[in-house]
């Protein structure tokens, strides 16, 4: 079930982001709210989802992009695996470290896409990529991350309770 | 098999299943495909982007001023139609006097037709500068076809689908232009910077360029439709070492306000813009 809405969820952001979100640019970069629902899916357990979450919402993102068609994908699944690694570490539990796994979460997905963009034959500055694309946009997903993870661990408790042990 | 091995065999494949799409899509097999998942995600972007500019309108001008706002709005089409007009018109005259004979062919050459299209969101990649519109094949929009606004030259189409097209911008980095700088008479080619810059290259250091000066397409490589306005020259740099002069350019069309445009639907373009 988790999969089917997070998969629709994840396309309604997408389009969100196409035509709401990219109209209040920071410098070049914008927050990107599927990298924010996905990462802070992955930090609340659920990783399998997340990562079937990524995957589509990486599709949807690439069909309303001139990107290459799959790079948003392994960007965002590569983010969000790489979110799950916090699991059982001592500071997973820390309220600061969704702060800190969402700028390496988009560095890494900016790290890949960019590579996916010029090899497709697309010129990227790269001085000017990091002033104005992945600074700002990082610097953004950084700034929601914290709301995004509460968000997220209050839909995971209210979808999946854990389980009470009875007698 | 323990939980983070597990983990990682499904980022793999899914990473997997998304590097053989991009090798199918780099390859062309998916064009079909992406028109088809395109289609509910464009009329949704279109119903969204509706609203938005619904409620970004409303929240900008009170409501008392509405009128005076749509006489201001007719003014300022007349304007920019006008203006369009006299850049032509200098133009022409410019032409006769290095080019006389090609004013003739000019005249006439026969009006463009266009078809109107409405933005509907813009390209989510922060390394590409295209905005979606809501026409496409259905419309008669063909990959290559130059896009207009009352202002000056904004793109081409990119990628056509049946009811949405993507245009690349004259902003995006990957886009080259082929100028003319209308009082120089000077050849240059226009390229962007990945924050959206404008600048001419390739430009004869024995040109005397001027800031101020008009940018026009000058339809070399055929590309674009020759005297389309694309901006005025805002600073030049000229080095008396390097071969050509280069000048940084205002853009006519207003890339942040982006609501309406024109495909230009009768020019057949002879190369297609890049991915």
């Amino acid at each position: 079930m988790g999969f089917v809405v997070g998969s629709v969820l994840m396309a309604f952001l997408a389009v969100l982001q196409s035509s709401l979100l990219n109209r209040f640019p920071f410098l070049s970069g914008t927050a990107n709210l599927i990298l924010l629902a996905t990462v802070s899916w992955a930090l609340t357990g659920r990783v399998a989802e997340a990562i079937v979450w990524a995957f589509f919402g990486g599709l949807c993102l690439d069909l309303l992009s001139g990107a290459p068609f799959g790079v948003s994908s392994m960007a965002l699944v590569a983010a969000a695996y790489l979110a799950s690694l916090t699991e059982g570490r001592f500071w997973e539990g820390h309220p600061l470290a969704p702060l800190g796994v969402m700028a390496v979460a988009s560095l890494v997905f900016f790290a890949v896409t960019m590579a996916g963009v010029w090899v497709s034959g697309h010129p990227i500055d790269p001085a000017l990529a990091m002033t104005h694309v992945v600074l700002p946009t990082t610097f953004l997903n950084v700034l929601l991350a914290l709301p995004a993870a509460q968000l997220a661990g209050r839909v995971r408790e209210a979808a999946f309770p854990p389980p009470v042990r009875m007698g | 098999m323990s939980r983070t091995s597990s983990r990682a065999l499904i980022a793999l494949t899914f990473i997997l299943i998304a590097g053989g799409l991009l090798v199918l899509n780099l390859g062309g097999y998916l064009q079909a495909a992406e028109g088809l998942a395109v289609r509910p995600l464009a009329a949704l972007q279109g119903w969204i982007s509706q609203r938005v500019t619904a409620i970004q309108t409303l929240a900008t001008s009170p409501a008392d001023l509405a009128t005076l706002r749509a006489e201001n709005l007719r003014l300022a089409a007349e304007v920019a139609q006008l203006e369009r007009e006299l850049i032509a018109l200098r133009e022409q005259a410019a032409e006769a006097e290095v080019l006389a004979g090609l004013l003739g062919y000019a005249r006439t050459r026969p009006e463009n037709r266009y078809v109107a299209a409405r933005v509907v969101g813009q390209d989510i990649s922060p390394f590409i500068r295209s905005v979606w519109i809501d026409r496409g094949s259905d419309s008669g929009l063909q990959q290559g076809m130059p896009v207009v606004t009352e202002r000056g030259l904004v793109g081409r189409v990119a990628e056509v689908y049946p009811t949405v097209a993507r245009i690349q911008l004259i902003t995006d980095p990957q886009s080259l232009v082929n100028v003319r700088l209308q009082t120089s008479r000077a050849d240059g080619a226009l390229h962007a910077q990945l924050n959206g810059e404008l600048s001419v290259d390739a430009i004869d250091q024995s040109a005397s360029v001027t800031p101020g000066e008009l940018v026009l397409t000058s339809g070399l490589g055929g590309a674009f439709p020759s005297d389309i306005p694309v901006g005025q020259i805002l600073t030049v740099r000229k080095r008396d070492y390097e071969l050509f002069q280069e000048a940084v350019v205002q853009p006519s069309a207003d890339f942040e306000n982006l609501l309406v445009v024109l495909v230009i639907t009768n020019f057949q373009p002879l190369t297609a813009p890049g991915p």
